[in-house]
This record gives C-alpha cells, structure tokens and sequence, in this order.
C-alpha cells in the first residue's frame, strides 16, 4: 500500500478530536457527511484546507487526535481525502480507530517532522515502512523509516471486525473456563 | 513486561483470552456500554453487517446521556435507533427519567466488579478504573468487537504509580488531585501509561472521589487509570447490592515494578484551577498565569501570561458531568450554596437520576434553587455543549466538568476547571473565587 499526494502541514500539537470533528456534527444518524467539516474547530484550518484542497498526508505535531473517542474524526478525514496522519504522537483511541478504518496513523521523531511539515508532497510505502522526503535546495532526497503496529497494521485494509469474529470460539471457551460477573 | 506485578498487571492477567503480536492481546469484555450519541451507529452497524449476532446481550448496558432528553430530530434518530435496537435485542437500557450519564450510572449499580473490565465509546470510561477493573474507552469500530465477539484487543500500556502521599488537605478535594495530575504530567505526559494511583491519600478517598480522580486519566493522554480494590471498593458495591467476595491474590506484589512514577502530596494541595485549553494548562487558584503559557491557549481564553486567575470575572457556573456530580458533590456545592444567591447563570446537573432523587429526599435541590441556580434533569448537559447551557463566544464559565477544549462548550466559549466548591463560589461572586472569600451566609446570621 502506498499513500502518496500533497501535504497538509498542521503545525500545531494536541490538536484533540473535538477540534476535528466538533460534538455539534456527531448528532444524526448520517457520518458519510463528514468531509466539509473536517478539522472545523481548529482555529485557522479553514485557510490551510484552502491552500491545500488536495492533501492526502496531514503532517501534525505531538500528541494528534487526544480527547474524545469519536471515531468521526477519523471518517471525516478519510472523507476529506487525507489517506495517513504523520504526527510525533497520537491520542491512543484515534490511532486504533486509524487502523480500524484504514488511515495510516505514522509515528516519526520530532526531529524528522519539521522536514516534513515543509514538504509539498509525501511518498509512504506502508509495507516498506519508509516515507520518501523529496529534495530540498538544502538537502537531497531522503527516506525516513517508521514502524506501525505489527497487529494492527494487518486491520488497515478492514480487517478487524472479522479478526475479532474468528475469535469467538476461543472467548467462549475462555468464557467458559473462567470466572466473570 | 509481564512480570511487573502491578495491581493493572494482575487484573490484565486475568483477562487476557489470547496473547497477540506486538505485546497486545485479546481481553475478554466483560461490560460493554453504549450511549445514544456515539452508540447508536455501533449498534446498528452490528446487526446491519453480523445480523444483529451480539456475544452475550446480557453483558450489554444503553443509556440516553450526551443529548437527554432529544433536542431535535436528529438527536431523537439516535436515541430511537438505540432504544428500538436496546428492546430488540434484550439489552438492559436506562432511558431519560431512570438513567443519567453512563459512567455515573453504571458505577452505582454495580456493573463494574474488581479484576474484570469495562469498554464504552467514551473516553471518560477510565472513570470506573476507580473499582479495580480496566476501563477502556474505545471507538465505534472497537466496541463493535466487543459487543459482536465479547472481547477487546488492546496493546499493553506501560505502568505509571501516581503515588499520592499524606492525606487530602482540608481545602482541597479530588477534583483538586485530578488537575495537579493533569498539571504535573502536562496533557501528553500519560500518553501509553496507565495511572495506577496508590497511597495513603487514594487509601482514604472515598468511591465517589476516587471516581472523580479516575474521570481525568485520558486528560493526560493516558490509556486508563485505576485503583487497586480494598475495602472501600468492596463496601461500596455490598451497598450498590452487588455480592463481591473481596479477593485477597488481587494486589500488586510488594516489589512490583513500574514504568514510572510521579509523586504527590496530598497535604500540600489546594483549590486548583485551568487557565488554558486542556486540562494539563491548570495551577492552583492563586498563581498567576504561567509566563511561558501557549500563546494560542492565551488567545482563545481571552488572558495575558502573568495574569491572576482569582477574580476573573465569570459569566456561567456549571456544576456537573461524570466528574463531579455525585451526591458527595452536590452536598458540598449546596453548603456553598446555602443561604447564599448566585450572581450568574448558574446550572447543577446531577450525574443520574439516582443521584438526582437522592439529592431531593435531602433538600437539596430547594439550597440550589433558593440560590438561583437551575437544577435539571441528569444529562451530560453543558458539559459537551450540545443541548444546553451552551457559551456563546467569549463567554467565560466555571466549571465542574473534566475538559476545557477550544469550543467544547459552545463555539469560542471559555472554560475553566475546577472543583464543585470552587465553582459554587465562583457562581455566588461571579469570578473565579473559593468559599473562605464569601461573606457569613444569610442563614449564618440569622442563628
């Protein structure tokens, strides 16, 4: 699987769920609706998604989606065509609600960010675990290598209700070996 | 990894089904809990894709909170969708009048037992911590798995001790412990830890206040928080009606090993409150803005670094959410009360209606109403911004609740955190104020 397209530079930490996706738009029974206001309550994302229509990489600093488990911060990013978060850290629910949903959640040291937050583009090979940084006047081409979860990265191509499905058997024999309330 | 022996170590092994890759595994769910807003949609999503198979209903818990009762069409599709499911599928739903807000109501009625573990699409689920169980929020996808397969799948968090020593000072009150939490690990520092908080001071609190503490574990990014079971636990659900044999093999080893560990003295703490735009950026009630605040966070609240907190005026004063409207809550915001006439909107929210006819069999929803404040049904309410006591730009509130986000309640609206007391106070004097500042109540007088 490779992502690959224009960057929308985010350069802002904690920037939690309910800046993604404010409580107002989580009411209803619609979340394939979610594309237009994606990133809404972060103040000053609507010039940046301006400048930046195409963008298929956000590029964030620590501690990315924190706060409230609402997996519409994950859809609406999906929706609005950012296909993987490159951030220092990410809130732990949004990065399981990542993989679960296909969004490439990328963990990278801080050091490596600020290359990448002034990218125009990004190249990410997920199999390979390798982001492509083009060439700058000041410095060549390079790769920078990340690591995902070795579990969940299997649950990207939505995979993970049917993972969990084939382990029924196994819970009810857990089940039924132990005691519960 | 497995070999720390930490009280979340010994309840993690318990659960665990299947080991799996990566140092996560499959945990066996023993509660799972939906709520209209962010359950509905699970729900449906279940029987739309697996036929409506679920492992065991009876382990299943719904409620109406976020949005109760329906402000609107919309919000009435989610509840409807929820309860019709609830009834179709013989899952135990505690609607408008009966329940209250999730995390309140499944503490009191025993849901959550010692050694087991609890998921709910909330992130305010470590709140039940505060029994000795592992309490996850989880997104749509997750508690999907769980209530499609009994189980969860979870990566292995570090431990963290937040070691609390000496015992409360009389001024201070959990919530007050919550936010040196928050303050001392900043909003990221939990990030891959579970809080195990032990000591003297945890030792002494209370169910209620212990609740309170667990609420703000996901405040500092951390995966959950809890608190090993002892007596305190075990009385607290004989009373909840819920028989429990107290298990002795469940505590941490004398020479467990943790991660990390962050110290505190209870003793030295007192009224805190928030200043920025997460629950890390708080300080005690007399420090000034910190000189090297977020500049961003400064901009939004309206505040200059350097800047005394006490005395800013308030426009709002919101007592309530799964932090910190419990009876014990209530009773000690009323005695602020008593007496005494608040002098800005004023909301009190119980956190159920368990909670709610509780408080009235005491009075004291005639102290709040004598006050001028507005007692309500149990509901999230102003808390998530989303059906009422909602701010208005630049609006500023006190506030009982547990998170103080850029637009959480209501778009440009400003929060600060603090405990029930502070913010009973703050409502009578209109600026963020503590009860030593108040004059002797009217009653006082009279006798």
């Amino acid at each position: 699987m490779i992502v690959e397209g224009p960057v929308l530079p985010l350069d802002r930490a904690n920037v939690d769920t309910d800046q993604i996706t404010p409580g107002r738009y989580l009411v209803g029974m619609n979340t394939d609706n979610l594309a237009a206001i994606a990133l809404s309550g972060v103040p000053g994302a609507a010039e940046l998604l301006a400048a930046h229509p195409d963008a298929a990489v956000l590029v964030a600093r620590e501690n990315f989606g924190c706060g409230s488990s609402r997996e519409h911060a994950v859809w609406a990013l999906l929706q609005r065509g950012i296909r993987a978060v490159v951030a220092t850290s990410f809130g732990r629910i949004f990065e399981e609600n990542a993989y679960n949903n296909g969004l490439v959640p990328v963990t990278i040291g801080e050091s490596d960010l600020d290359a990448l937050m002034h990218a125009q583009t990004l190249r990410i090979d997920v199999e390979r675990g390798t982001i492509a940084v083009p060439a700058r006047e000041d410095s060549p081409e390079r790769e920078i290598a990340f690591e995902l979860d070795p579990l969940r990265r299997e649950y990207l191509a939505g995979g993970f209700l049917a993972f969990v499905e084939r382990q029924i058997p196994d819970v009810r024999a857990w089940e039924a070996a132990h005691s519960t309330p | 990894m497995s070999e720390r022996g930490t009280y979340f170590d010994k309840v993690w092994d318990r659960r665990v089904v299947q080991r799996l890759p990566g140092d996560s595994a499959l945990l066996f769910a023993d509660r799972v809990v939906l709520y209209e807003l962010l359950g509905a949609k699970a729900a449906l999503d279940i029987e739309e894709r697996f036929g409506g198979r679920l492992y065991d209903p009876q382990r299943i818990v719904a409620v109406t909170d976020h949005i109760a009762p329906a402000k609107d069409g919309d919000s009435a599709q989610q509840a409807q969708a929820l309860r019709l499911w609830a009834r179709r599928n013989g899952v135990r739903m505690y609607d408008i009048g009966e329940g209250g807000i999730c995390h309140v109501v499944v503490g009191e009625r025993g849901y959550v037992t010692p050694g087991t573990t609890v998921c709910c699409s909330d992130s305010h689920t470590c709140t039940l911590g505060a029994f000795g169980a592992i309490a996850l929020g989880a997104g749509t996808t997750a508690i999907e798995g769980a209530m499609l397969g009994g189980a969860l799948v979870v990566k292995r968090p570090k431990v963290m001790r937040v070691q609390v020593n000496g015992r409360l000072a009389s001024g201070a009150t959990a919530k007050d412990l919550a936010l040196k939490v928050s303050q001392m690990l900043g909003f990221r520092g939990g990030v891959g830890y579970v809080l195990e908080y032990a000591g003297e001071a945890i030792e002494a609190l209370t169910m209620e206040q212990r609740l309170t503490l667990c609420n703000m574990a996901i405040e500092a990014g951390a995966t959950t928080g809890i608190i090993a079971a002892d007596a305190t636990t075990y009385d607290y659900l004989a009373a909840a009606g819920v028989d429990v044999t107290p298990d002795d093999a469940l505590r941490a080893d004398a020479d467990a090993r943790y991660d990390a560990t962050l110290e505190i003295d209870a003793s030295a703490l007192g009224p805190m409150i928030s200043w920025g735009t997460n629950p890390g950026e708080s300080v005690p009630i007399d420090d000034a803005v910190p000189a090297d605040a977020d500049p961003a966070a400064l901009a939004y609240m309206g505040l200059t670094a350097g800047q005394k907190l006490r005395g800013l005026a308030i426009d709002q004063a919101f007592i309530g959410s799964c932090t910190n409207a419990r009876l014990s809550d209530l009773r000690a915001a009323a005695e602020v009360f008593r007496g005494r006439h608040v002098s800005v909107p004023t909301i009190v929210t119980p956190g159920s209606e368990r909670v709610r006819r509780a408080a009235e069999r005491e009075g004291l929803h005639e102290v709040f109403q004598d006050a001028g404040a507005l007692w309500t049904h149990s509901t999230c309410g102003a808390c998530c911004g989303l059906s009422m006591g909602v701010l208005a730009p630049q609006m500023r509130c006190a506030s009982s609740s547990n998170r103080n986000f850029p637009g959480r309640m209501g778009e440009g609206g400003r929060v600060h955190l603090a405990a029930p007391v502070v913010v009973a106070a703050s409502a009578v004097l209109g600026r963020l104020a503590t009860a030593d500042e108040l004059e002797p109540a009217l009653t006082e007088v009279h006798a």
